[in-house]
This record gives C-alpha cells, structure tokens and sequence, in this order.
C-alpha cells in the first residue's frame, strides 16, 4: 500500500489505475464492519434499499410493515463500546403516519436531483411523492395492481418520470410534474417485476417481467425496440466485428419502416439465417391485420430467463445489463448487441417470490447477488465466486452499494448490516474515549462470524 | 456405435488407452470418479461421459449428457457455455430442454439423435402402418437447420412444407413420436424432444431424491467418495456416478478434499 503511493508521488503509477486499485483491492475485502452498525426498527422484512446520489449520505430503506426509514451513514448518532462501533439511528416513518401506505413497502427510491423527496410504492396499489423535511406525502399515484418496483431516470434533464413496474402487464409512467400519468408502454405478457432507466440516455428504459422477458423501450417511441432473447449469444465481450455489422442492418431498419423486421428468434449470428427469417415475418405481416409498427414487438416472444426477471441492473458504464431470473441464474448481455455473453455465475438458487435487488461495484468487476441468506459476490466477466457474504439470520432480498465500497443488505430478518473493508488504523479511539460508554447493549450478540 | 457392451461384468469401460483398461474388465473400481472428476476440455468431457453413459437393460437408448454433469466435471463454468454454443452452431451437439427441474438440459451428439429418432420413427411406422413422409422433412428440413432448443408454430410448418403440403395431422404425428413437445406456458411454441426417454427422466428424478435423502439420514450430510460410488440406488436404473455428477454440477453437493479422499456433502439450503 505504501509502495504504492510513492510510485504514485514518484509518477511511476498513473493516478486513475491507482484509483481502481486501491478501489478493487477494497471491494474484494468487504466483511461484516466491525465499525458501523445500523440500528433498525423496522418490524417487517426491509424490501428496497438505496442510498441518494447526490451526496451519498442518506440511506433510504422501505418495509413489508409499511414503514420507512432514513438513515445518515456518514455522521453516527452514537458510539458505543468505548467509541469503536458507530451506531446510526433512523428518522423513521410509520404506519400511524396518516398518509402511509397500508401494505408492505416494495420500493423506495430519492429523487435522484437532490435528497429533498423521495418516492414510494407498495402493495396496496398507491405510489407517493414525499417531500422529506416535511414529511408529508405531496403526490399519489393509483396503480391498477400490486406496485413491484419505480425507477428514476438520474440522467434526466427534461423529464420527471417516475416508470412503475405493477402487476398489471404495463409498464407506466407518471408525471411528476404534472401529477398525471404520461403514457403506458404495453407488450409484456405478464406482470412486470424490474424496470431500470438506462445509464446512457435518459430515454431508454429496461424492464424486466414476469414473462421472462427483458424489453427495452425508448420512451418517445410506441413499442419497445428491443427484447432479449437468450438463445442470441455472443462468445465474449464484444461481438465480432463481421457480425456486428450484419445485426446492425436490422436495427437500422427497425425505426421508421412500414414492416418492421424485429428482433427474431433464431441465431443472431449467422447471416444465412437471418435472410431466411426476415422473409417469413414480411410474409407474416402481411398475412395479418396492419398493426402499429410500434406494437409488432408483442408478437415477439422470446425470453431472457425461463421463469420470471426478478432483478435487472446495468453497469455504470451503461454498456451492460445484468438481469436475474427465477430459474436461478444470472445473466449478464450486452446491450449494444443484444445478446447474451454467456457468462456463467454460480448460483444454486434464488429467493423467487419477491423481486431482488442487485448490486454492482463501480468500475463494474463485482457484482452482488442475494442468494437466500447470503450474498454472493461474482466476478462480472468471468463469473466466479469471490466472496460469500453470510451474516442475516434469514432470506435476503436487497442489496446496495455505494461509493465508498460500502454494501447495504436487508433481509427479511428486519436487520440492515452493513459491509466494510476492514479499517486500517484505529486512529479516532483516543479522542472518543471521553464519550458516553454505555454499557454494551445487547444487540452485540446479533454479530455472526 | 461407441458404446460398445463387450465385458459383461464391467458396467462402464473408460475410453482412455493405458494401464487402467486392462483393470476395468474386472471390476468397475478403476472408473473411481475420484480419478475422473475434472477434465480439461468441455469435448473430452463430453466425449468420456459418453463412453460411461450407464447402460440400461429394458430400454436401449443412445447415450446423452446432462449439463449440470458437464459443469461439474470442466473448472470454468463459462467456458462450457461459450464451447456448447460454438459446438451448438457447428452442429455436432443438439441441446434439449428437459422437463425434470428447472433448468435442466440434455445434450446429445448429433449422430446418436439420428439413430434414435430412427428407432422411434420405425416403431411409429409398424404401429400405423404406414411410412410417414413427414418424418423425413422433420429430419432434413427442421433439424438440420435449426439447432435451438425451441421452435414456434409458424416456422415450424414453414420449414416442413419446404419439403410439402403440411397438415395439422402431421404435427400430431411428430408430438406422438415425441420428437416435439407443446411449451406449458406459450401454446404457439414447441420444444424439441428427445423420443422415448420417459423412463430414463423419470430415473434421473428418483435418483436424484434418493441420493440426497441418503446423503440426509447421515449425521453430519456427508460421506466419502469412495463408499458412496459403490451403492446402488433403489429406484433409478441409473448408475450413481450418473447421479453424482449430476448432483454435483447443480450445486446440491459439494466435494471436500480430506486427507483420505474426497467426501461428498450434501448442501442445506
């Protein structure tokens, strides 16, 4: 470590690979913190985790028993065990709240400008804006069905949409600005379970549902413009150089024309076949009534997962989605090709009743994956098992990660536990000695490991 | 065919040329999978597990390799997949979705497909009387150049009148033959079938509950290798290094390497 930062003062080490150094060498040594804790009393499982982007202070968790709760993860509201464990206490929300939601809280996420509201959804069919200094709730929304997931766009320079994913088969936006609902994006088959915004235009929008089906939506166009398929695969990172140009006639094609030749189910990569299979669906086309361009895509059938996506997340670099699925694998696709690259991660199985949350390193090497009671830590391109996080006494369903290489996971053990690469001095002891000592509570035998 | 019974004692023979050959005509202790746990190379892999393919006394049926055996047997779990689907594409394998779990496939070289759609066209056609023309489109026209697992209706039929007029009789035909099957949750598509295995798949599921409740009753869920190899399982006629690999592959056991061997543990989940 110190060798390091003399080759960096001496010049002899660029300052960004010092920077994804030290980064990764911190990631791939996360434990349970043994300088941190998070004290929650929430009373129901902790569905949804995030913390705000602005500043990376506030953490913002949302319970089955219908209550929220924010946390600041960098000022502790005590310390205890002579000032070595910082604990962080919530201002909390709940359920006596007179505009709180009813069920289970399935998502909760900060507007992504500033930490100043923030958005919930739940199953009792209601999304709600609240403004956080208030506490009040300023917007609700009325959703035809059980709210899985919302998502903001943090790009977004020219609109304030909130897409819900329900159980309703589509997907929709509302308005912030106005309180009304923009338009609805129809062609999943089943209920929806995961919707991202894309890291690159703050028009694309990622959703995946209960189909098994993974489609991309521009949200200025009707109809999505891309779905999935798993059995389109490209061995490696990038797909070949002969191939891309032959896939990308297809696309080019796809914006404006009469018969729109989609995306088909067959193999994207060799070109013999493509001829072949753009031939029937003109022959199709025509066979059948005219629809809408836009909507040709909902004869589109194929699918990412055999069972239903529970949990989509793309790379920061938004060249890469990685998508998980109930049929217990993870997949990581390139979206520029759209195919799956194959790459193989581990996992024996998946909670598959609610949806999960991933989480993924920022230089995009690890990524998190709560399997049941642990989380797993795979590497992205190659997809072996690094670390095997085991700390909650029960089933885990979301996870977050922050800047800081900091991992948050909730489960349904009603615990946040923190993950931290070891700290390397304990350089703040002697000025927190003078502190209140309380004696230890005892919340220290939650500890494993 | 390779899989050739010659030495009646010996229930799997290893392909492999040397000092172990002569070993195997006696006993099948030479065939330890402790030995022949990792290989290399996804198509050594392939290919050995071909050869040990347990052979079945009712039912004579050409040997495929399940893909959570192939993952338990190579290191890189990716690398299989990207050398499946190369070899996918080049057409030496065919990969079928199997209905007895979630994501169970099963692979089979393309030579003993043939033979066994063979087999199964054959006995449909001394059953009905009747040489099927259909049959003969479905092979040259459908299989040859689609190697996905699935097939949708329209391009199913597209495929097939490339050879001539289709009705929908001739479908039923090919799902009687239990070349096709209709997708539970999407009635417009099929998947394609390997014919008569119903009494293997239904082995491969016995087995599999049998060997992990062993694997449960034992105080601390484990046991070593080298025992384990040498039971029969009750209802599977499946050999139990079929089963081991199988169970393996899918994370439901894991291996432990102790100074006297491997031990074989059951996973709790």
């Amino acid at each position: 470590m110190w060798k390091e930062i003399g080759d960096r003062e001496s010049g002899k080490l660029r300052p960004n690979s010092f920077i994804s150094r030290v980064r990764s060498n911190r990631a791939s040594s996360l434990q349970l913190s043994n300088h941190k804790e998070i004290v929650s009393s929430h009373r129901g499982s902790i569905n949804s985790l995030q913390v705000d982007l602005t500043e990376g202070r506030y953490l913002l968790s949302g319970a089955s028993d219908a209550s929220l709760a924010i946390y600041d993860i960098q000022r502790a509201t005590d310390y205890e065990a002579g000032g070595l464990i910082a604990k962080h206490k919530p201002i909390l929300i709940d359920k006596q709240h007179q505009n709180a939601h009813k069920y289970a809280i399935s998502t909760a996420i900060w507007y992504p400008i500033d930490t100043g509201l923030f958005v919930t959804g739940s199953y009792d069919h209601h999304i709600k804006v609240w403004d956080t200094n208030t506490t009040q709730v300023v917007m609700d929304f009325k959703m035809p069905g059980k709210v899985y997931r919302t998502a903001m766009s943090s790009l977004a320079t020219s609109h304030m949409l909130i897409a819900a994913a329900t159980e309703d088969v589509q997907v929709r936006l509302c308005d912030m600005a106005s309180g009304a609902f923009a338009h609805t994006l129809s062609g999943h088959r089943d209920g929806v379970m995961a919707v991202e915004w894309s890291n690159s235009s703050e028009w694309i929008l990622m959703t995946g549902g209960c189909d098994g089906a993974i489609r991309f939506w521009d949200i200025r166009r009707a109809g999505c413009f891309m779905v999935l398929d798993q059995s389109q695969s490209q061995l490696g990172r990038r797909p070949p150089l002969l191939d891309q140009s032959t896939t990308k006639v297809d696309f080019s094609i796809n914006t404006f024309s009469a018969r729109a030749p989609q995306r088909k189910v067959g193999s994207g990569s060799s070109s013999k076949h493509s001829g072949n299979n753009k031939i029937l669906k003109h022959a199709k086309g025509s066979a059948k009534q005219r629809l809408h361009p836009g909507l040709l895509t909902s004869q589109d059938r194929a699918t990412a997962h055999y069972g239903a996506v529970l949990g989509l997340k793309a790379t920061e670099d938004g060249m890469y989605l990685l998508s998980a699925g109930s049929d217990s694998r993870l997949r990581l696709w390139d979206i520029q090709s759209g195919c799956n690259t194959l790459v193989h991660y581990e996992v024996v199985r998946l909670l598959s009743s609610k949806a999960i949350q991933l989480a993924v390193t920022q230089d995009s090497g690890i990524v998190f994956l709560p399997c049941m009671t642990s989380v797993k830590a795979f590497d992205v391109w190659s997809g072996k098992s690094r670390m095997t996080l085991q700390g909650h006494y029960e089933n885990i369903s979301c996870c977050y990660s922050n800047h800081d290489q900091e991992l948050y996971t909730g489960g349904n053990d009603r615990q946040i536990l923190i993950w931290s690469p070891p700290k390397l001095m304990p350089d703040d002891v002697d000025e927190l000695d003078g502190r209140t000592g309380q004696p230890p509570a005892a919340d220290e035998d939650n500890w494993s490991d | 065919m390779e899989i050739s019974n010659n030495s009646s004692t010996s229930r799997k023979r290893s392909r492999e040329e040397g000092d172990s050959a002569p070993e195997s005509h006696e006993s099948d202790q030479s065939l330890s999978l402790e030995d022949n746990l990792i290989f290399s190379d996804t198509m050594v892999a392939l290919r050995m597990m071909r050869a040990q393919f347990p052979h079945i006394d009712k039912v004579t049926v050409e040997p495929f390799i399940l893909q959570s055996q192939l993952y338990s047997s190579v290191k890189d779990r990716t690398q299989v997949d990207r050398e499946l689907e190369s070899l996918r594409r080049e057409k030496v394998l065919r990969v079928f979705k199997l209905n007895t779990g979630q994501d169970d496939h099963a692979l089979m070289f393309m030579e003993d497909y043939l033979n066994q759609m063979k087999r199964a066209v054959k006995s449909m056609e001394t059953k009905k009387q009747g040489v099927c023309v259909v049959f003969e489109w479905f092979e040259v026209h459908v299989i040859h150049s689609k190697p996905e697992p699935s097939i949708g209706h329209h391009e199913l039929c597209s495929l097939l009148s490339i050879g001539g007029k289709v009705k929908d009789e001739d479908i039923s035909l090919l799902i009687n033959a239990g070349l096709l099957t209709r997708q539970l949750i999407d009635s417009d598509m099929y998947w394609f079938a390997i014919p008569n295995i119903g009494s293997v798949l239904k082995g491969i599921t016995q087995g599999r509950k049998e060997l992990l409740s062993l694997l449960n009753r034992k105080k601390y869920k484990e046991m070593m290798l080298a025992l384990l190899e040498k039971k029969r399982l009750r209802l599977s006629p499946l050999d139990i290094r079929f089963h081991l690999r199988d169970l393996l592959g899918s994370g439901h056991l894991k291996t432990i390497q102790t100074p006297s061997g491997l031990v074989i543990r059951a996973v709790k989940n």
